[in-house]
């Protein structure tokens, strides 16, 4: 599939969204499951403990037996209530990065504190990485950038994805970001295979991809591209084959004035 | 409630919170002891030596995964009860665990502490009938020898 007219580009932009929907989902339920399905069995087993403990002190003598017993069921109790808190702060942090992901609850510019945007993508691709690749984070002090973050959000995905699936393995991510004299700038540099200086030219073209043949495909680094372009920064990339590449974005601190807000990806102006 | 058979699950999970959490129903719950790991390599080492009736894993595990583990725990003892703990639908690899690891069971997080509890009681009773299957099997081919013996010494009394 190659998209030429701009109905189809946007018809396959929307597409890689979804698609990117669609994983980010998946992904989340198996991250939230993990701490839920503690909770739902600790929940179940403090349940079975209080009926032990209130039938053992229903009677007007406790005995030694049962003494040992209800200090067994308040050590087990002790151990659960610590995965508790743990659990809880677990998916608290997930939904919170999802929904500041999104930015449901904003208007469509913003001034946006970067490193949050970025954390909140790390945060929400962790089930990714496992613990096979390692971030590291070279964090400035960076002045707020306005911008429409939900669209920003979706580069730091793309570009932090792409690093991931670049890393066959173990492998390192470092994130670094510096103040620049047109605004900030981030890089993101993966330890990956590389990519062949051949195929530099055609990076941020359509369908580049090295995921396979599928709908929404080959399009996150376009996507990127356009997104950057809009802000009124650049994107540029530098790769050696088997051992890593930078993408780095640079941004102005304020948006273009030709900006217009309804200017979504999804929908480019003819 | 009484169980019929009291043995040994082994729980393999990265994450310690699930670990925790089945071991304090298990313990709490259940007569039957548990060995926890958090590394699958451990448990493959553990279940070398140890007397180990059934066998709890999670699927998405860094080192290894939980069908690769279950696989490995099919090879190295045939009669232990393999149950795979799922944090997300996946009919792919339920399908590919079924056949490749040829599993017991299937469950997925969260997971009701009753099911749990029935499926692993189910697994103990299936891994002590193999044993036992497995028992008398030897037990005749032992009598099956004797009585082949006997029959060629007869025939040497007669020949």
């Amino acid at each position: 599939m190659s998209p030429e007219s701009p109905t189809d580009i946007g018809d396959a932009v929307n597409s890689a969204k979804l698609s990117t929907l669609g994983m980010l989902v998946a992904g989340v339920a198996h991250e939230v499951n993990t701490p839920l399905g503690a909770l739902a069995s600790n929940h179940d087993v403090i349940k079975r403990a209080m009926g032990k403990l209130q039938d053992i002190l229903a009677d007007e003598v406790v005995d030694e037996t049962e003494l040992a017993e209800v200090r067994r069921i308040v050590r087990a109790l002790d151990g659960i209530l610590k995965v508790n808190d743990l659990a809880v702060t677990r998916v608290l942090e997930l939904v919170g990065s999802l929904r500041s992901f999104g930015r449901l609850d904003r208007s469509e510019t913003d001034r946006l504190d970067l490193h949050e945007g970025i954390d909140n993508a790390l945060v929400l691709l962790r089930h990714r990485m496992e613990r096979r690749v390692r971030i590291e984070k070279d964090y400035a002090e960076l002045p707020p950038v306005e911008c429409f973050p939900q669209q920003l959000n979706q580069v730091f995905m793309n570009l932090l994805l792409n690093a991931i699936q670049a890393i066959e393995g173990e492998g390192t991510i470092t994130v670094v970001t510096a103040p620049d004299d047109r605004g900030v700038r981030i890089e993101i540099h993966d330890t990956g295979r590389g990519i062949a200086p051949e195929l530099m030219e055609t990076i941020f073209e359509p369908g580049f991809t090295t995921k396979g043949n599928r709908v929404g495909m080959g399009l996150g680094l376009l996507i990127s591209r356009q997104i950057v372009d809009r802000h009124g920064g650049r994107i540029s990339v530098r790769s050696e084959l088997g051992r890593g590449s930078t993408f780095m974005v640079t941004l102005p601190l304020e948006l273009p004035i030709e900006s217009d807000a309804g200017g979504t990806p999804s929908d480019p102006a003819p | 409630m009484p169980e019929r058979t009291a043995g040994t699950v082994m729980i393999v999970d990265d994450e310690e919170m699930v670990l925790t959490a089945l071991r304090t129903f298990l313990e709490l719950e259940t007569p039957w002891a548990v060995r926890e790991f958090t590394s699958p390599h451990d448990a493959l080492e553990a279940l070398a030596t140890e007397r180990i009736d059934v066998v709890l894993a999670d699927f998405m595990m860094p080192d290894m995964d939980g069908i690769s583990f279950l696989k490995e725990v099919r090879g190295q003892k045939p009669h232990v009860s393999r149950i795979l703990l799922t944090g997300y639908a996946d009919v792919e690899n339920a399908i590919r665990a079924i056949n490749e690891a040829g599993l017991y069971h299937y469950l997925e997080k969260p997971w009701d502490n009753e099911h749990l509890r029935m499926v692993i009681r189910n697994g103990m009773e299936r891994s002590s009938l193999v044993n036992e299957l497995d028992a008398r099997i030897s037990a005749l081919e032992q009598a099956n020898g004797e009585l082949l013996e006997v029959r060629s010494r007869l025939i040497r009394m007669f020949l």
